[in-house]
């Protein structure tokens, strides 16, 4: 039974109806299940940077546009072929993630997140002002990507190559955070000045959070330009975040099997918004408010109380943070000494 | 493992195989979206976001002139039923909302395309589905020209209005002209065309400025178009910056000649919206539409869209969904009961002279040669305190 | 010589509204250590509530701007209860933020679904003649006056509500400390809730009062909600004065900048300003220094 309702069967199901659409589906499904792929990778990506790491980032858009904007031009400017564009795209926007580490060595919390929302406004300045380079506001037509010598069109290549990409990343995801990296990530997210007494490099650790995390973004955005033919500033601004972050959210932070439930769900959210002819700014908003005060972890937790062989390492568990984060102050300011010892408190089951 | 390892390599072949040789299913898209009582008509562009006035209100006028057709009997004895996409005024929107139209809702034709951008990216898609199309609202060039077989435009083109502003103001005499512009992709679908006009006219601009959407104020531009003392403005501008530019230069007490365009048409609300009394004197803009939603000629039209959407007052954005909904009701007379695409293309094509409720001028696509079938820029401005026609 | 007096004169009173935005976003993160990212809303709907009573329902002019006030005090109560309450006790800050961010954007598309049929942007009439007013051989509008005095007198009630006023007193001693306010026997919900609601009555103040200048619109919320909040950044997220210096500085770059170097940095200055105070320093101008947290 339990082989039958876990985590690997889902996983089977899903990437085998995904593997199976162009063949079953009309063209618009297809676009659809394309991107429901995209923002896997891209939920992944985010998950490893704010669920694992505990980095409050909101430049995953911008990240997801440099990957675009990079391959692109580097196909449009320079006439390189899409097998290298899209690499060079990625290691743009891997390098881009990376600089926001600086900051992050320096502040946490609110400060992180608005200096990185910042930075995200300022690459969307710049990808409508640096006309000679970008294009402009008015984007751009990248070349079209041939994928000879196999005979498939642009966008039944791309499809198979987004699905090949979203199971090698979300293999890499698994086995990266369940190794010493991830445990080093969540020793970050949990207490830094405990993780720095343990020996872990800071800025080491968190530079690797955000390449990757820029990396993830990066790669999706090499492929959703490919799938578009068409890169503009527009796809790329703070709605697209919100989307990430809701992703991310209704998954469940700090669970790897928790970004690609919630990459598809999100997917599938926003299709039924459009059907239902509902305002994509209520709906979201309402329901990113919903699953932050009902089931603040995720679709991930839920799943996991019923059905078994869902289980993971290292979870977030956000009830602990919490108390922490209210109470500690006074108990510094008080007592002198620090104090991270909960079991005082009661857990919630 | 080995079996599963097995199966997912089957699995792979079979897709692979498949998606190699399934073409696009060949049922007959000729009459896709027509039954016996009924045409299947789609729209798309931005319910939400700051744009939604080009959408979901242009979308509002087509469901209002949809309404009279179907109250007198529909055309040729079909009903005909809007249904709306929402593109988010994004490339990825418009391209989802033409493959859903297309390919999941099967509708018979589009009327619509709101954001130039993103208008702009679905027109492969457009293209390879052969949906035919009439935009009316989306202004950038590129969609409509050169000629694609399934694509026409009842809205006035930005290359049509900016070239009508520059000559506008060589036509006053104005010896030093300025730009004021925003800068997304709708400004630059006119900026361009005004730039390689003037460069054709031999003008150089004496100021060439910039100013954000959202901007609650303008005064380092009204400074800088004072310093240089510029005697005609060109407005590439929506209505609220273009009213806070106007505002703060007047604050100087600057009030040279200031040219807008369509995005400026609604006279009234742009006058409360500058404010100041007596500013509009040298105000004249662009209107596609020959009408203001508070003449009488529109009442009929006011009631009708009261009676469909009790919240909303008649615009100047849903007049632009009607003009461009009887052009297509026009059309789809003209092709008989015997509706197919290739008819109703073909129809459209030879669209001469016609007179709709709402725009400026004759519509006729003048089919080889261009599928830009509104020509005509109308000019209003203020005389005596009163709005008039120029032209 | 004229450039430098108007431009300065426009950033002054631009920068006393981001001044009344960046106060809400202060008032509120002392307390509750939350960045209100629905701030911009408050703002906005304070904006339509009066254009509801005044223009669509005729009613007079302060009692529209009273009421309006009033609204968004009960509105700023509603955020409390709703999403902030709730997640005190059990959720981290990416569960806070989120859920402001999602109320930010419900908010924006209800205005949008409630008034957006009327037309582009509405306009409200200004407290005073619209006529611009001759101020020392400038020309300013008598509305951004209005907003200025308006501005003093907000932070003159700020401050006397904060040093002489017990619920004032409550407010910095929950800010201060709230465990030990709570163990001396504070209302620490009361006091949040309190909070929420002044901060949005500060907003829909000076959406009314702006809304004559800037006109309404459902999006006004976010453009504004991002200046206050480099603003309140660039005085110290902890400082009230800060608020109040950042606001004026904010508006007065701007317009420096885009009147000297180029009108395109208009729109990106306040990011930039944002970027470069957290790296060189993130406690601001008058913030004091930060706790490490262990």
């Amino acid at each position: 039974m339990q082989f039958f309702l876990g985590k690997r069967t889902f996983l089977i199901v899903l990437f085998g109806a995904l593997l199976l659409m162009p063949s079953l589906a009309n063209e618009y499904h297809i676009f659809i299940a394309n991107l429901v792929m995209l923002y896997i990778i891209l939920a992944l990506g985010l998950n490893m940077l704010i669920g694992f790491a505990g980095q409050l980032a909101f430049a995953n858009a911008a990240m997801y546009g440099i990957g675009a904007y990079g391959a692109g031009l580097l196909m449009k400017h320079f006439a390189w072929p899409y097998w290298a564009a899209a690499p060079g795209g990625m290691l743009i926007a891997m390098a881009a993630g990376t600089l926001l580490a600086l900051p992050a060595l320096r502040m946490s919390g609110i400060y992180l997140a608005l200096t990185t929302l910042a930075f995200a406004q300022f690459v969307w300045w710049l990808m409508t002002h640096w006309t000679s380079v970008t294009f402009g506001a008015g984007g751009f037509i990248p070349p079209p990507i041939d994928f000879s010598p196999i005979p498939v069109t642009q966008e039944i290549g791309i499809y198979y190559l987004t699905w090949v990409a979203a199971i090698l990343l979300y293999l890499a995801a698994k086995n990266t955070m369940a190794s010493s990296i991830g445990r080093a990530f969540v020793a970050i997210r949990d207490g830094e000045v405990a993780a720095e007494s343990l020996g872990i490099n800071l800025l080491r650790y968190k530079a690797l959070a955000f390449a990757i995390s820029g990396f993830y973004a990066g790669t999706a955005g090499a492929l959703y330009g490919g799938m578009l033919g068409f890169v503009g500033p527009e796809s790329f601004d703070l709605l697209q975040m919100i989307l990430h972050k809701a992703a991310v959210v209704i998954g469940g932070l700090g669970s790897i099997i928790g970004s690609v439930i919630g990459g598809v769900l999100l997917t599938v959210s926003v299709e039924i918004t459009k059907e239902l002819k509902w305002s994509i700014e209520m709906a979201f908003g309402a329901l990113l408010m919903l699953f932050v005060l009902f089931q603040p972890t995720g679709l991930v937790t839920f799943i996991k109380r019923w059905v078994p062989g869902w289980r993971e390492h290292l979870q977030y568990l956000p009830e602990r943070e919490a108390q922490r984060s209210i109470d500690v102050e006074a108990s510094v300011e008080d007592v002198g000494i620090t104090s991270t010892d909960e079991s005082a408190q009661e857990r919630r089951p | 493992m080995k079996m599963f390892r097995k199966s997912v390599f089957r699995l792979s072949v079979i897709a692979l195989t498949t998606a190699l040789f399934s073409g696009s299913a060949v049922a007959d898209v000729q009459t896709q979206g027509i039954s016996d009582n009924e045409i299947r008509i789609g729209a798309f562009g931005p319910f939400g976001g700051p744009v939604y006035l080009y959408g979901k209100l242009v979308m509002n006028g087509v469901a209002a002139v949809f309404d009279e057709v179907n109250e007198a009997g529909g055309v040729h004895g079909r009903k005909l039923t809007l249904v709306r996409e929402d593109d988010n005024c994004k490339p990825e929107g418009s391209i989802a909302a033409v493959k859903k139209l297309a390919y999941s809702e099967k509708v018979f034709a589009i009327v619509g395309g709101a954001c130039s951008n993103a208008t702009l990216a679905s027109v492969p898609e457009l293209e390879k589905s052969g949906m035919p199309m009439v935009i009316n609202s989306a202004v950038a060039d590129a969609i409509s020209t050169p000629v694609k077989k399934n694509i026409y435009t009842t809205q006035l083109t930005s290359s049509i209005e900016s070239r009508a502003q520059l000559d506008y103001a060589l036509n006053k005499g104005a010896k030093k002209i300025a730009v004021v512009r925003m800068t997304d992709a709708w400004a630059m679908a006119r900026y361009n065309p005004l730039m390689a006009y003037a460069k054709k006219k031999g003008v150089n601009f004496i100021a060439n400025l910039e100013l954000q959407i959202d901007a609650p104020d303008a005064t380092p531009q009204a400074l800088k178009l004072k310093a240089a003392g510029a005697d005609a403005i060109i407005f590439i501008l929506y209505a609220k910056p273009a009213a806070v530019m106007m505002r703060d230069a007047l604050k100087l007490g600057y009030n040279p000649e200031w040219i807008g365009e369509t995005a400026i048409n609604d006279f009234a609300a742009f006058q409360k919206q500058v404010g100041i009394p007596g500013a509009l004197k040298n105000f004249a803009t662009i209107t596609a539409i020959a009408y203001q939603p508070t003449d009488p000629e529109m009442k009929s039209w006011a009631t009708r869209l009261k009676k469909l959407f009790p919240n909303d007052e008649l615009s100047t954005f849903n007049l632009n969904g009607i003009g461009s909904a009887q052009v297509m009701v026009e059309a789809l007379t003209n092709a008989g009961r015997d509706l197919t695409r290739d008819k109703f293309l073909s129809a459209m094509g030879n669209i001469k002279d016609f007179e709709s409720d709402a725009y400026a001028g004759k519509i006729t696509c003048d089919h080889p040669r261009s599928h830009q079938c509104n020509q005509t820029p109308g000019w209003l401005a203020l005389r005596d305190g009163k709005i008039v026609r120029l032209d | 010589m004229e450039m430098f007096s108007y431009l300065m004169a426009t950033g002054i009173s631009t920068g006393a509204l981001y001044a009344l935005v960046a106060l809400g976003l202060v008032v509120v993160y002392k307390a509750t250590s939350v960045v209100n990212f629905a701030h911009g809303e408050m703002f906005m709907l304070g904006g339509f509530l009066a254009f509801t009573f005044h223009v669509m329902l005729g009613w007079q002019y302060m009692v529209s701007l009273v009421l309006a006030v009033v609204g968004s005090f009960v509105l700023g109560i509603g955020v409390d209860r709703v999403a902030f309450r709730p997640l005190m006790q059990r959720q981290t800050l990416v569960s806070v933020l989120l859920c402001m961010v999602g109320l930010s954007f419900f908010l924006k598309g209800l205005a949008r679904h409630l008034w957006g049929g009327k037309g582009d942007y509405l306009t409200f009439p200004p407290l005073v003649s619209p006529e611009p007013m001759q101020f020392g051989g400038i020309m300013i509008m008598s509305q951004q006056l209005v907003v200025l005095v308006a501005c003093g007198i907000v932070m003159a009630v700020f401050m006397v509500f904060f040093k002489l006023t017990r619920a004032g007193r409550f407010m910095q001693a929950t800010a201060d400390n709230p465990k030990a306010a709570r163990l001396v026997g504070l209302r620490v919900d009361r006091v949040y809730m309190m909070t929420f609601g002044v901060g949005a009555a500060v907003a829909g103040a000076a959406g009314v009062l702006m809304a004559p200048l800037t006109l309404l619109y459902p999006d006004m919320g976010f453009m504004l909600f991002i200046k206050g909040f480099a603003a309140a950044v660039l005085g110290g997220l902890t400082s009230i004065p800060g608020a109040l210096l950042g606001g004026f500085l904010i508006g007065i770059i701007e317009q420096m900048a885009a009147g000297y170097i180029h009108t395109g940095l208009q729109e990106v200055a306040a990011f930039i300003i944002i970027m470069v105070v957290m790296i060189f320093r993130p406690t601001g101008l008058l913030g004091g220094s930060r706790r490490r947290k262990v």
